[in-house]
């Protein structure tokens, strides 16, 4: 709905918006000042909050990026080095980076299958609930419990995916899943997924069925077929759900730290090595925590980056609803 | 050149069945009105012809050809929606072609059909607009637009109105009794509203519970309603209803004592079987001041009185009935006005107590 109204003579005024008087009396600026302080009363709470565990945390971390520094001396000023060392000489680090974009472009999947499970226990199925409950179980989980138990459905001698493919006859010998580096990195992206997919499902689904019905009958009556009706009314109407999953999948790709290190630790060979592996193994494993500082920065400008373009690509206002 | 014809028209959900054998017929560019209260089937009625709600048993066709099995997209109608159902991501314009699209049309004769209907409903200034950027009545002028760029066999509307406050439910009326005179196609158009029904309708169909109560002009469900339920729901305020007996030489005894002589015609249809078993209507427009006080039928004290500039509602009670009268402005003032009314006998309905038909 416009902001802009307009009176009997034509002139605008924008409505919401108190608009002060002319020559504004005394009364009327001590008001609005008093109205200012209760609104930052309520805020401060909060801005406290966000600014000692987010903002600081990150200008710190800014701040150490440009710094050698250690535990035990002072820090020193670095300038571009642990940069310079990440892009120029740490091959680990372009392989975690290109494994963490590989997980992310592997969201799509999760969300396109999600989007199936969706449309499937959104439809007059049987026991649609049913599905629906066990499907998203896998959510809640913790992603070390799920880590313990994908490793042992992997496991090369006694794990239940090479006993029911040698069962089957579909291989002779086992397939070392963990332990392959071809096979490391598909086989925890599909454990990821697993988990990722129920929470996916319910975010479409409440998209789904916040779609009015009549909407799919004006459509039925005006002649377009199945697919017509889900590429150019479900899909459109399912954009601000399409982008949360997006976003979560980015996030999720960023911070699939325990997944990984239950699983596999980031081996074999750096085969299934994320950025946020790497920077837990240099800030805990080697103390370098200028470097693993350095490392945080890419990340969260990669983060940024990829967030925006999500953004983008789903028409710049993704948070919002459409509603007729 | 559309018919519409539904036979023994019948929809359950289950065991609960909610309409029950409708039939209408529906002549060519006619416009019918479905009016009753909620829960009375009128949507449903509406949703079967449309192909969006299976059909329990009967048929429904159009230009002779049975539709039942046919798919909505096949039937040649358009729906304009209670909540306007525009596609909210697209345009106006994009809304309005969007049924064409699928239909093969021509891009030229798209864009054409659009901007014709666009003319006649005084849109083309919000043909780019989105439709969270249009107020109700333009909204619903777009989906009006989008039914009409169809040019389909039957029109049906789904209480377009309702969703409208009251002042631009009247004003969208007149423009829909209006865009009915330059487009006359075949329309079926549903509302519990009464007014509506009376003011847009060719023929009105009253329905209660599922069931047809009344088909029939404006003038003849409102003069010679079938029953006391179309009695009572045609009109506002509604019909007088109120149990009285027949008494001595062809004379009706009101509550509270009053009587009131029949004319041949009424006299000639009742039995000595249903003397005591009457309904007594009369409408509030039909009890009238006297003219000289010793003649009048009624005699009794104004209760609330609600004065509408044009007339004054007066309430009164009758041996415990209360009673509305529809008076010349300023001729009752206060509650406790002394009333004298006169009824013309030829206004006079009477209804089988029992069954509420009329006699």
């Amino acid at each position: 709905m416009s902001l802009e109204t307009r009176n009997p003579v034509g002139s605008a005024k924008r409505v919401g918006a108190v608009a002060a008087p002319a020559s504004a009396p005394g009364w009327y600026q001590r008001r609005r000042t008093r109205e200012a302080m209760l609104i930052a009363c309520f805020l401060l709470p909060s801005l406290a909050i966000f600014l000692l565990y987010r903002i600081l945390p990150l200008a710190w971390n800014a701040v150490l990026s440009f710094e050698f520094w250690s535990p035990l001396k002072a820090a020193r000023f670095a300038g571009l080095d642990n940069y310079a060392e990440m892009f120029f000489e740490d091959d680990v680090f372009w392989q975690a980076l290109t494994n963490t974009l590989i997980f992310i472009m592997a969201s799509p999947v999760a969300i396109l299958l999600a989007l199936a499970v969706a449309l499937a226990v959104n439809s007059d199925l049987k026991g649609a609930a049913i599905y629906r409950t066990i499907i998203f179980l896998s959510y809640p989980l913790m992603s070390v419990a799920v880590g313990i138990v994908w490793r042992w459905l992997y496991d090369e001698r006694g794990g239940f995916i090479n006993f029911v493919l040698r069962g089957t006859g579909l291989i002779t010998d086992p397939i070392p899943f963990l332990q392959s580096f071809g096979w490391a990195l598909p086989s925890v992206i599909l454990a990821d997924i697993w988990q990722v997919i129920g929470f996916y499902m319910i975010i479409l689904l409440t998209g789904l069925q916040s779609i009015p019905q009549h909407l799919y009958e004006a459509a039925r009556i005006d002649g377009a077929p199945a697919s017509a009706r889900f590429l150019r009314i479900t899909l459109p109407m399912l954009r601000p759900s399409l982008f949360l999953c997006a976003v979560i999948g980015i996030l999720n790709s960023f911070t699939a730290f325990d997944l990984v290190y239950v699983m596999t630790g980031g081996g074999p060979a750096h085969a299934t090595e994320l950025l946020v592996t790497h920077i837990y193994n240099m800030g805990f494993g080697e103390t370098r925590f200028d470097y693993a500082a350095a490392l945080t920065v890419v990340q969260f400008a990669l983060l940024v980056i990829l967030t925006f373009l999500a953004n983008r690509a789903v028409g710049g206002n993704a948070g919002s609803v459409e509603s007729a | 050149m559309a018919r519409l014809t539904l036979s023994a028209l019948r929809k359950s959900y289950g065991a609960h069945a909610v309409v029950h054998g409708v039939d209408l017929d529906v002549a060519d560019r006619e416009f019918i009105v479905l009016v009753g209260p909620s829960g009375c089937g009128k949507s449903t009625i509406l949703r079967m012809i449309a192909g969006l709600e299976e059909i329990t048993s009967g048929t429904i066709a159009i230009d002779g050809r049975v539709v039942n099995e046919v798919d909505p997209k096949d039937r040649d109608i358009a729906m304009v929606f209670q909540d306007y159902a525009l596609y909210p991501h697209m345009t106006v314009e994009q809304n309005m072609a969007f049924s064409l699209r699928y239909r093969g049309f021509a891009k030229a004769e798209i864009k054409r059909r659009v901007g014709e209907a666009a003319r006649m409903l005084d849109i083309e200034a919000l043909i780019e607009r989105m439709p969270r950027q249009l107020s109700g009545g333009q909204r619903q002028r777009v989906a009006m637009g989008r039914a009409i760029v169809r040019d389909p066999k039957v029109f049906l509307f789904d209480e377009p109105l309702s969703n409208l406050d009251a002042k631009l439910r009247v004003a969208m009326r007149t423009e829909i009794k209006a865009l009915r005179q330059r487009v006359p196609v075949t329309t079926v158009y549903v509302t519990h509203d009464q007014v509506e029904a009376m003011t847009l309708a060719d023929r009105i169909v009253v329905l209660d519970k599922g069931s047809v109560q009344q088909i029939g002009t404006p003038e003849e469900v409102y003069e010679t309603p079938a029953s006391t339920f179309v009695a009572a729901f045609m009109g506002a305020p509604p019909m007088n209803l109120v149990a009285a007996s027949l008494v001595g030489e062809r004379e009706l005894e009101l509550p509270g004592g009053a009587r009131l002589p029949l004319p041949a015609r009424l006299w000639a249809r009742l039995d000595g079987a249903r003397a005591s078993d009457i309904w007594f209507g009369v409408r509030p427009e039909h009890l009238v001041p006297a003219r000289d006080a010793g003649k009048a039928e009624i005699m009794a004290k104004a209760g609330v009185v609600e004065p509408l500039g044009s007339d004054t509602m007066v309430q009164f009670d009758l041996g415990g009935a209360t009673l509305i009268a529809r008076m010349p402005p300023k001729s009752v003032r206060a509650p406790g006005d002394p009333l004298a009314l006169t009824i013309d006998a030829h206004d006079v309905h009477l209804f089988d107590r029992a069954s509420g038909k009329r006699i």
